[in-house]
């Protein structure tokens, strides 16, 4: 800003400081009432259940969350996440004819057991 | 220690140090008050182009201030006015944007520019003659009318440094941006208003702030 633009300023802030000093008695009043309305602000009691509402949520959400992670119920929601072997059975097409003889195998494996230790 | 804070003592034993910082922070908090109103309300007034408008935004900012930051350190108290100020300001265009485009729905003006001012029809307070009164007021409109066709953060940086006086680093709270964007947003708004006013520059200017 040059100094032309300096003098511009002020005659600016003189032209809005005129018209300041232009305002009727109504509308000071009206400024003088609103002013000691905010300062009666300063009286009231503040409200301490709403200065502590935000952490007050915060603690409750956490509560909740612990208490359904760790419920035995929550637990017997989920199922038992499958296993890789249990993947590789299940889109294995060469083992699904060893699934319909499981009964057959079980009783070999049975057998060869018996037979090592006999 | 004066009369109040005496009575104060008296009728709270327990609290006088309490008692006596709350009353001079409340002396504190209406002396800044009283010294920032009226200029506060013009502000407004010329953001809002209505009086009574801009005396309820004014009534909210000092609220929010003595509700919020009222233990805030006294020199932050200008530019955080001035901030729930603007704020509000803006709210307050939002909410016309959407009330005139219900009426415009309903098929009804907007608003009405033309209608009386009885407040810009009411005799000078200060006993001028009514040919400097018509300059001065002359001098006012034509500001306001410049001031006003500035874009929103423009004319904030404006108002906030040249009629309120802010300094930069202020203005930057107020505005809630970097004190670079207050210096590029002043400046363009100056020469705007430069080249607006074209026909009124500081050489020009009589005794009420325009050309004789």
């Amino acid at each position: 800003m040059n100094e032309a633009d300096d003098r511009f300023d002020e005659k600016l802030k003189a032209t809005f400081d005129a018209s300041v000093e232009e305002l009727d008695a109504a509308t000071l009043s009206r400024l003088n009432r609103g002013r000691h309305a905010a300062l009666a602000e300063l009286q009231r009691p503040r409200d301490q259940w709403s200065r502590w509402m935000p952490a007050t949520g915060v603690a409750a959400a956490v509560v909740v969350a612990v208490m359904v992670l760790q419920s035995p119920l929550a637990v017997k929601e989920f199922p038992e996440p499958a296993t890789v072997t249990d993947i590789e059975i299940l889109l294995g097409e060469d083992s699904i004819e060893m699934l319909e003889d499981l009964e057959f195998y079980s009783w070999i494996d049975t057998v060869d057991m018996e037979g090592d230790v006999g | 220690m004066d009369i109040s804070t005496t009575v104060f003592a008296v009728s709270c034993p327990g609290t006088p140090v309490t008692g006596t910082r709350e009353l001079q922070k409340e002396r504190q908090l209406n002396q800044f008050l009283a010294e920032v109103e009226r200029r506060a309300l013009r502000i407004a007034e010329i953001g809002v182009r209505d009086r009574d408008e801009a005396l309820d935004l004014v009534q909210d900012a000092m609220i929010k201030l003595v509700r919020n930051y009222s233990d805030r350190n006294q020199d932050e108290w200008a530019p955080l006015f001035y901030r729930i100020l603007q704020n509000g300001v803006r709210d307050w265009h939002r909410r016309q944007a959407v009330r005139n485009r219900v009426l415009v729905w309903f098929g009804r003006k907007a608003s009405d520019d033309n209608a009386y001012d009885a407040i810009s029809a009411a005799p000078d307070p200060a006993g001028r003659a009514p040919d400097e009164e018509l300059e001065n007021s002359e001098a006012m409109r034509r500001l306001e009318t410049a001031v006003h066709a500035l874009p929103t953060r423009q004319r904030e940086a404006f108002m906030l440094r040249t009629f309120e006086g802010l300094d930069v680093a202020g203005t930057a709270v107020a505005m809630g941006c970097s004190q670079g964007t207050v210096k590029t947003h002043y400046s363009r708004a100056v020469h705007s208003l430069r080249a607006t006013l074209e026909d009124h520059r500081p050489d020009d200017y009589g005794p009420g702030g325009f050309k004789r």
